[in-house]
């Protein structure tokens, strides 16, 4: 295996996008991303195209945004892994350097989600699960499917809805210091505690937005980064993968994604560190419980410690282990394709010390992104280091 | 500005010629699971091949009608297919007696009196729009 590292990432602005078809919002990442390499098109060897794509009129999306972008030869692969769309994109394009296949890829995520209405868009999530055994007969949803979790996580755990609320005031800090987030507002306990239940305990603060958005990553070889003087490569230590069962009724338990534990263990595992050696960490905040969860299931507390984690701020910038200081999902967005690829961009931003006013500081230089399929059906745990 | 897309309406033709059995059961207010008859087992949602020894033969078991819950949910989301459905409706995740987890809609309850670990009786109904659901009701003793 070949050492792979990131050398350009970009990221078109998170939100409802109406102003642009889904190559247009490629584009923007695409374009920010090459600039960002000091490279062209004519350098790349492969494009992995991440798009859950659902929701889209256009059936087979990763040919239109190959071609938009100037990519047309250089593959497309086309992968899903549902909301790890982009790290599944990201792990794609690495193996194929990381095996001597090709010397430079691009993953690019994408998702547009605001072109049709809620309901649809609801529905569409919802049979992101089972559909016969789940949607059909129930009517679930994705905030239906955590707030499954968050219930059994408050009841075992003693998990208040306070602390639910403390996870999403600290998106939305950081999400307006983010002109690429969705949301760029600050907003208090108060407003979060008394918004509409959307899925009881969940109320419409713990949940993230339908966002329209793009990233890409290019990713090249150790001889790459020399022959184009890549001043600031970052290395990809290692990546984790699992899933789990579609039935929820099949897992074990409803307080842990048992995919995250599995996924960060392989991670950790290959990277030779352990969860205190992390600086930086972009989790999969879908929904407030889960970013509760994934301090636990990542092992940046004990199980059952995620609320008082986020009660002791430890998760600011300044704490002992920042965590979505992006924004998150929460504020950020979600554009599920987008995801994965934009927790690479934020954190390369962050191992370079380029991150603004969100700069954490840098310790051992090493960075995780975590990020979840689904209601933990996948999970990507990657691992960098500058 | 936008333009309106071609209209694209999927309604799926879903067989159930394997698991017509447990369709069946909804009808009477039972839940059946399948037991693998080579290595024992059990499937819930039913399955007619285990992967487990990759074999494929099976028998029904009827599962008890009663449960605990393990966690719940009052979904205020309508997602498409359920626009129509007036209230909030009650999902949770209940364990039979026999140990099986199953999903279901819990009625006759107020969100604010469900707990996790409530007993609860397992049967079915068929709504008003003829779609069937697994029904759980509070358990009066």
């Amino acid at each position: 295996m070949r050492r792979v590292a990131i050398i350009g990432v970009g990221n078109s602005k998170f939100g409802v996008r109406n102003d642009a078809l889904i190559q247009e919002i490629a584009f923007e990442a695409v374009k920010e991303a090459f600039e960002d390499a000091g490279i062209t098109q004519k350098d790349i060897d492969l494009s992995v195209v991440g798009s859950v794509g659902t929701r889209l009129y256009e059936a087979l999306p990763a040919v239109p945004i190959n071609e938009y972008v100037g990519l047309d030869g250089k593959g497309p692969i086309r992968v899903e892994a549902a909301c790890a769309t982009g790290s599944a994109a990201v792990f794609t394009a690495y193996n194929a350097i990381a095996s001597g296949y090709v010397d430079t890829a691009i993953a690019i995520g994408v998702e547009k989600m605001c072109e049709v209405d809620t309901p649809t868009s609801t529905a569409v999530g919802g049979r992101g699960g089972n559909y016969l055994w789940e949607f059909h007969m129930f009517g679930t949803s994705f905030a239906g499917y955590y707030a499954l979790y968050a219930t059994a996580h408050m009841s075992k755990y003693g998990t208040k809805e306070e602390q639910l609320a403390k996870v999403a005031v600290k998106a939305h800090k950081y999400g307006a210091m983010n002109p690429k987030a969705h949301f760029q507002k600050e907003i208090n306990m108060e407003s979060a505690l008394k918004s509409r239940v959307v899925c009881w305990p969940l109320k419409l603060y713990d949940c993230c937005p339908i966002s329209d958005g793009a990233a890409a990553v290019i990713l090249s070889s150790e001889d790459k980064v020399r022959e184009f003087k890549v001043e600031d490569p970052i290395w990809i230590k290692a990546i984790g993968f699992s899933s789990d069962t579609s039935n929820l009724v099949r897992r074990p338990d409803y307080v842990g994604l048992g995919a995250t534990v599995r996924a960060a263990e392989m991670a950790y595992r290959i990277a030779k560190i352990t969860p205190g050696d992390v600086d930086v960490a972009t989790v999969h905040d879908c929904f407030t419980i889960a970013e509760i969860m994934a301090y636990e299931d990542l092992g940046f507390c004990k199980k059952g410690e995620g609320g008082k984690l986020i009660d002791e701020e430890q998760t600011y910038v300044g704490g002992k282990i920042p965590v979505n200081v992006d924004g998150g999902l929460k504020a950020k967005g979600h554009p599920l394709g987008a995801t994965g690829c934009s927790m690479i961009y934020e954190l390369t931003k962050q191992l370079r010390n380029e991150a603004g006013r969100r700069q954490v500081p840098l310790k051992r230089n090493i960075a995780l992104a975590h990020n979840v399929g689904g209601t933990g059906h996948y999970c990507y745990v990657t691992i960098l280091e500058r | 500005m936008s333009i309106k897309s071609r209209p694209l309406n999927f309604i799926h033709d879903i067989p159930i010629i394997k698991t017509k059995k447990f369709w069946d059961g909804l009808n009477e207010g039972k839940i059946y699971a399948t037991k693998c008859k080579d290595c024992g087992k059990v499937y819930f949602p039913p399955q007619v091949d285990c992967p487990k020894c990759l074999k494929s033969n099976f028998e029904w078991i009827p599962l008890t009608n009663e449960g605990e819950i393990e966690t719940f949910t009052e979904s205020h989301l309508k997602p498409q297919g359920f626009t129509h459905y007036e209230k909030p409706y009650i999902i949770a995740i209940a364990k039979t007696l026999e140990g099986v987890k199953i999903m279901g809609w819990l009625e006759g309850v107020e969100i604010s009196n469900v707990k996790v670990g409530m007993k609860v009786e397992i049967t079915s109904k068929t709504q008003p729009d003829g779609y069937p659901v697994i029904l759980f009701k509070p358990k009066t003793t």
